[in-house]
């Protein structure tokens, strides 16, 4: 049975809220780490849509036939990859302050996709050029040598890879769009850690899968190798065209 | 993380949908499990988009980890991709929640909701590392229990579980751990003592094993034999009686990936006031038992606020005939709307479509609507007793037509009993009418062509229905129907689907059958069957093939008219409608006489010795 003194947020404190001249947008800095790395960009959508709809947050609705909230997400991740720095960007039709937006999300969402910040952003995401990330790999054969030669590959001149585009497969040059690579064999843990940056921005966009799996094959890795191999991909950080000046 | 949890996460990013086996959902519950007495796997025998879809596991998981002795966790059957990597790899069937095989758990529940899921049953049994059989689980395995609707005949897996849950488990499940817990601490637990003490205690739990089966030497049921003197000789089903205070949960456990019910499930009433005499899930659902507005609004309302889906299905077996619906949708609109909330039917009756509930209804937003006339010809429809006429059906697909639909979709069954040609042509007959009434129509939509889609299954006959007895055609007969329907149709508007008569008649052998098809299973099992409720993994031949070692004439079982006076398989289980009831109506069925719905007058089925409040039953004990 259900108590009858619970208190109901969202239906009724929504729109106790005074209404804004004008919606305003906002960003929502989030976490996608753990079992979420496991779910597309579209699953994650969907999820946004739920998490904001019972935290009541009063998002602005598109007018028309079909209303639906307008969610704006920066550079999707693929699937297997996690981070601590996605964005979103939404509109609020309400009164309401960052910091309680916030609170409220955060009551709605499990640690592993824990909201870090809401502001009012003064950039576009097309001005979100670079991606740091924190990159593991583990297996058997591991030594300095593959640090060695990995980061010896990383700073050839030129590096041509392929990607399936929209319009088919592509040749491209990877270098340009690595910005930093270090890697590093840790002998405590008897793995390969890599620091890299590359590029995001929807034209250039480099996918670290590409890249890794470049270079295991030039370090005959087996990444095929279930029993063996693993691998984790964190995003950690965003920067502006410069690749210095953090995006936010 | 552990390096084998690192592995398991590359194996992850090589299948697909890897959000299937992930976990991590919000509302999920996680207990720590030093402090647990007794932990539960409740199995889904199917993907996990549809065991997320389900309605009863949504509820006994919570009601369940209500308790704070107990922890219950999901199991999922793993789909072919993962499966096939997890064998590879030789990695265990796990739980959802804290990814312990499921040798660890003390209970491992499987809901059994359609028969052809029985070979994932035994998969997971085996994936699991368990033996299939329950005479080879000694006291270190889990207890297996089964319940749902398919326990109502639980005879052809009866040697794979230890016991089943009879009817609605809320109460029943909490009072079986319990026990267990008890006898765990006393230190005299056996699988054995416990087992009997649960079949000599607890209301609905059927433990096969404590019956004896003898056949006469034509294949039929001599007798069932318990085999103490202290055990219910018939197994009479449980049900909650007050639907207002049963336990339904206010939160739901999030996925995360698409299902394939992806919203709040609002559960109405249970039962069913109409009668057809091929459903069983009319029948064993009895008596009806209605909520209150009240306490569905407010139960909404909490769904809302902890899942924030913007769609809440009505859910029940007809939803039109819940006395208070107005109620109910005036109450919920009054801030479902504003909260970009919206409601749906999923069960619609052609008499009760009017344009008042339609414009009330989410389904507006879609092209097409769906009815189920189940049969083409007035004489055959009071025969099923399904009392729609084509009046009603004419009058709902003219409101839907007015509002700007132009697709509907109809559902019939072939093969019923005393079916002729005309029937068959009948259906035919009645989408070309929904066609002309689409053009007679002055405020149809005239922008787009109509169509009218007609879906014709295999009747397969159920236990516990005035139909239990019937023969089902045979497979080459059903296909000659197809094609006979299928010659009758001239007109590109009507598209035509139809069912896989191979799979209805598996599903009749599966459903009919006694404790003899375990030998086919157990096959089956073996020959490695999973998904056999998905097209793409059903194999007729294979099948056949596995009875025919197992020397087995599936014809027994699907093809056969079973004899009134005979004992069924499935008389073991009292599910509240009386034999006596069943055969009543078999007879009304063929002098074409329909019973009037349970509102309109008691035809005395016997379920209201059950009780129940807000019923319509009169004379109901509570």
């Amino acid at each position: 049975m259900l108590s009858e003194s619970k208190e109901l947020k969202s239906c009724y404190t929504k729109k106790d809220r005074p209404l804004l001249a004008e919606p305003i947008g906002v960003r929502v800095r989030f976490r996608k780490v753990g079992d979420l790395q496991f779910i597309s960009h579209l699953d994650l959508q969907r999820t946004m849509h739920r998490i904001l709809s019972r935290a009541g947050i009063p998002v602005w609705y598109t007018k028309g036939f079909n209303p639906h909230i307008k969610l704006v997400f920066s550079t999707p991740l693929s699937i297997g990859m996690q981070s601590e720095c996605e964005m979103l960007d939404i509109r609020i039709e309400r009164e309401i302050s960052c910091e309680e937006i916030k609170e409220l999300l955060n009551r709605e969402v499990t640690e592993e996709m824990k909201i870090l910040d809401v502001y009012v952003p003064d950039t576009k995401f097309s001005d979100y050029v670079w991606s740091e990330y924190d990159i593991e790999l583990g297996c058997g054969g591991l030594s300095a040598q593959t640090a060695d030669q990995m980061n010896a590959l990383a700073s050839r001149p030129t590096w041509m890879a392929t990607k399936t585009t929209k319009t088919g497969e592509k040749e491209f040059d990877m270098i340009p769009l690595i910005r930093v690579f270090h890697a590093a064999y840790c002998e405590e843990s008897k793995t390969v850690k890599i620091h890299t940056v590359l590029n995001v921005s929807s034209d250039n966009y480099l996918n670290p899968t590409i890249l890794l799996d470049a270079l295991c094959k030039e370090c005959q890795i087996d990444c095929e190798n279930e029993d063996d191999f693993w691998m984790t991909i964190v995003r950690v950080g965003a920067f502006r065209e410069d690749g210095v000046t953090p995006f936010r | 993380m552990s390096n084998k949890m690192k592995n398991r996460n590359t194996i992850l990013k090589s299948v697909s949908k890897p959000g299937r086996y992930s976990g991590g959902e919000y509302n999920q519950i996680l207990k720590d499990k030093n402090k647990i007495k007794a932990r539960w796997a409740f199995c889904f025998p199917d993907s996990y988009e549809i065991g997320m879809s389900n309605l009863g596991i949504r509820i006994l998981y919570g009601a369940l980890n209500q308790e704070e002795d107990i922890w219950c966790e999901r199991v999922y059957m793993p789909w072919l991709d993962m499966l096939e990597k997890m064998k590879k790899h030789h990695l265990p069937l796990t739980a959802h929640e804290s990814k312990d095989p499921l040798a660890d758990f003390d209970i491992v529940g499987f809901t059994l909701q359609y028969e052809m899921s029985y070979t994932n049953v035994l998969a997971m049994l085996k994936l699991a590392g368990m033996p299939i059989l329950s005479k080879d689980r000694g006291d270190e395995f889990p207890i297996i229990i089964g319940g749902g609707p398919c326990a109502y005949n639980a005879e052809p897996i009866a040697d794979f579980f230890d016991c089943f849950s009879i009817g609605e488990g809320e109460e029943m499940l909490v009072e079986f751990t319990k026990l267990y817990i008890q006898m765990k601490e006393s230190g005299n637990y056996s699988k054995k003592a416990f087992l009997h003490e649960a079949a000599r205690t607890i209301k609905g739990l059927y433990v096969p094993s404590f019956y004896e089966v003898s056949y006469h030497d034509d294949g039929t049921v001599k007798e069932y034999r318990p085999i103490y003197d202290d055990i219910p000789t018939k197994i009479t089903k449980r049900i909650m009686k007050d639907m207002d205070a049963s336990y339904f949960p206010e939160k739901v456990v999030m996925p995360y990936i698409e299902t394939v019910h992806d919203r709040i499930m609002l559960e109405v009433y249970r039962g069913c006031i109409r009668g057809c005499r091929f459903c069983q899930a009319g029948m064993v659902y009895r008596p009806v038992r209605e909520k209150s507005p009240e306490v569905l609004n407010r139960q909404a309302k909490c769904l809302f606020e902890s899942t924030g889906y913007d769609e809440i299905s009505l859910s029940s077996l007809s939803i039109s005939d819940y006395t208070k619906l107005p109620e109910l949708t005036d109450q919920l609109l009054a801030w479902t709307d504003e909260n970009m909330v919206s409601l749906s039917l999923p069960s619609l009756r052609v008499d009760s479509f009017t344009k008042e509930l339609m414009d009330k209804v989410a389904s507006v937003r879609s092209a097409s609507l769906t009815f189920a006339p189940e049969a083409g010809t007035q004489r055959l429809r009071d025969v099923i007793n399904k009392n729609v006429l084509e009046e009603d059906l004419l009058r709902a697909v003219n409101v839907a037509f007015e509002s700007g639909k132009t697709q509907v979709k109809l559902y019939f069954m072939m093969g019923l009993p005393t079916e002729t040609e005309e029937d068959l042509e009948g259906i035919v007959l009645l989408a070309k009418k929904v066609l002309d009434a689409f053009y007679k129509n002055p405020k149809r939509n005239k922008a787009r062509a109509p169509q009218v889609t007609i879906s014709v299954a295999c009747f397969v006959p159920k236990p516990f229905t005035p139909f239990q007895w019937e023969a089902q055609d045979t497979a080459e007969s059903f296909v000659k129907k197809q094609e006979f329907i299928g010659s009758k149709i001239n007109d590109r508007k009507i598209r035509y689907l139809f069912h896989d008569p191979g799979t209805s008649r598996i599903e009749a052998v599966l459903a009919r059958g006694d404790r003899k098809l375990s030998r086919a299973l157990a096959i089956a099992a073996e020959e490695g069957f999973v998904f056999d409720a998905w097209d793409e993994c059903f194999h007729y031949d294979k099948w056949l093939s596995v009875f025919e070692k197992a020397e087995i004439d599936p014809a027994f079982y699907a093809n056969r008219a079973f004899g009134k006076d005979e004992i069924l398989p499935w008389d073991i289980i009292d599910c509240g409608v009386d034999k006596s009831f069943f055969l009543r109506e078999s007879q009304k069925a063929y002098q074409e006489k329909t019973t009037p719905n349970c509102r309109e007058m008691c035809s005395a089925c016997g379920a209201n010795k059950l009780g129940g409040e807000r019923s319509c039953c009169p004379k109901a004990k509570n």
